[in-house]
């Protein structure tokens, strides 16, 4: 299979959830969408290491999943303080971050 | 196609519809929980895409840190906080949506238009000899490098984090502690201790009849 199918899958990937991220007015689903960019990103980092025979991306695509591990970890803490605080989570709520 | 890996074809045409498919899913569902049950099947999807791209290790990561724990994680916040009811598309303003999906279409256009040339050509097919334009080598392919003994590609892993990119190994490491850290002291209940009764009087959660919700 040549590693362009792979390339190309992940542009796709990566364009969904831009537009998850653009579209939808929930914070959870920003999240759930960042991490379908992260995921394609990951799946180009290990096409390229297939393809060069290389540990690099494959090294990169290990450390991606822990800081998207620390990422969610901290942003779903937020988004529960958040929720208890203003009571929802819809970004297009005015001064949702303003204490 | 090269004899051998029809295979290989088959698997990533099965997995890359499904991750396709389950991701457009993801971001168009109205119910969130379906939606992080959509994100695991599209995170299944893309550990059996590491499969066949030789990277078995990557899989079980994929599988035991994506789908195991942090969907959890997503689920049980979604679940906690009740917010699976009212999340609705922005679907009054066709032009908007109409106009978000040309950009991710212009996007995803642009990223493919990079990738069609030197990385579908027939020197992106790993165990062919041929060199093509833009790229110097043809693809070598993991199973070369990793050496007979370490079908798993674990050692080939492990040799290059711990040598090369050791600081950065370490730096996650720390990073992976002050997030835990940071998540605890955010998460925290405030109003279990005596000292913060006003903070908890203005969550409207606990104490639906305030009057200074503002605060």
């Amino acid at each position: 299979m040549p590693t362009g199918a792979y390339l190309i899958l992940a542009a796709a990937v990566f364009s969904i959830g831009l537009v998850g991220v653009m579209l939808r007015r929930n914070l959870i689903v920003l999240f759930m969408s960042i991490e379908l960019m992260l995921n394609a990103v990951n799946l180009t980092l290990v096409a390229g290491s297939r393809m060069w025979g290389n540990a690099d991306g494959q090294v990169f695509t290990f450390l991606i999943i822990v800081v998207a591990a620390a990422e969610v970890v901290v942003g779903l803490a937020i988004l529960v303080n958040l929720f208890f605080r203003r009571g929802t989570v819809d970004v297009d709520v005015p001064a949702l971050l303003r204490s | 196609m090269i004899e051998g890996l029809t295979g290989e074809v088959l698997a990533f045409v099965v997995f890359a519809g499904i991750a396709l498919g389950a991701a457009i899913a993801v971001v168009s569902m109205r119910n969130l929980v379906h939606g992080a049950l959509m994100l695991v099947i599209h995170l299944l999807a893309v550990a059996g895409l590491y499969l066949t791209l030789e990277s078995q290790f990557l899989a079980i990561v994929q599988v035991l840190v994506y789908a195991g724990a942090i969907v959890v994680l997503f689920l049980f916040v979604i679940m906690l906080l009740g917010v699976d009811r009212d999340d609705l598309l922005i679907v009054h303003d066709r032009r908007k949506v109409a106009g978000i999906v040309a950009a991710g279409l212009i996007v995803a256009g642009a990223m493919t238009a990079a990738f069609v040339g030197p990385y579908t050509s027939e020197a992106s097919v790993c165990g062919s000899d041929v060199t093509a334009v833009g790229i110097e080598q043809p693809c070598v392919g993991l199973a070369a490098a990793q050496g007979p003994d370490d079908a798993a590609g674990v050692a080939f892993l492990g040799r290059r984090l711990f040598t090369r990119y050791t600081l950065v190994f370490e730096l996650s490491a720390v990073l992976l502690t002050v997030a835990t850290i940071g998540a605890v002291i955010l998460a925290r209940r405030r109003d279990l201790l005596p000292e913060d009764e006003d903070l908890a009087a203005a969550t409207p959660v606990q104490a639906p009849t305030t009057t200074d919700e503002e605060a």
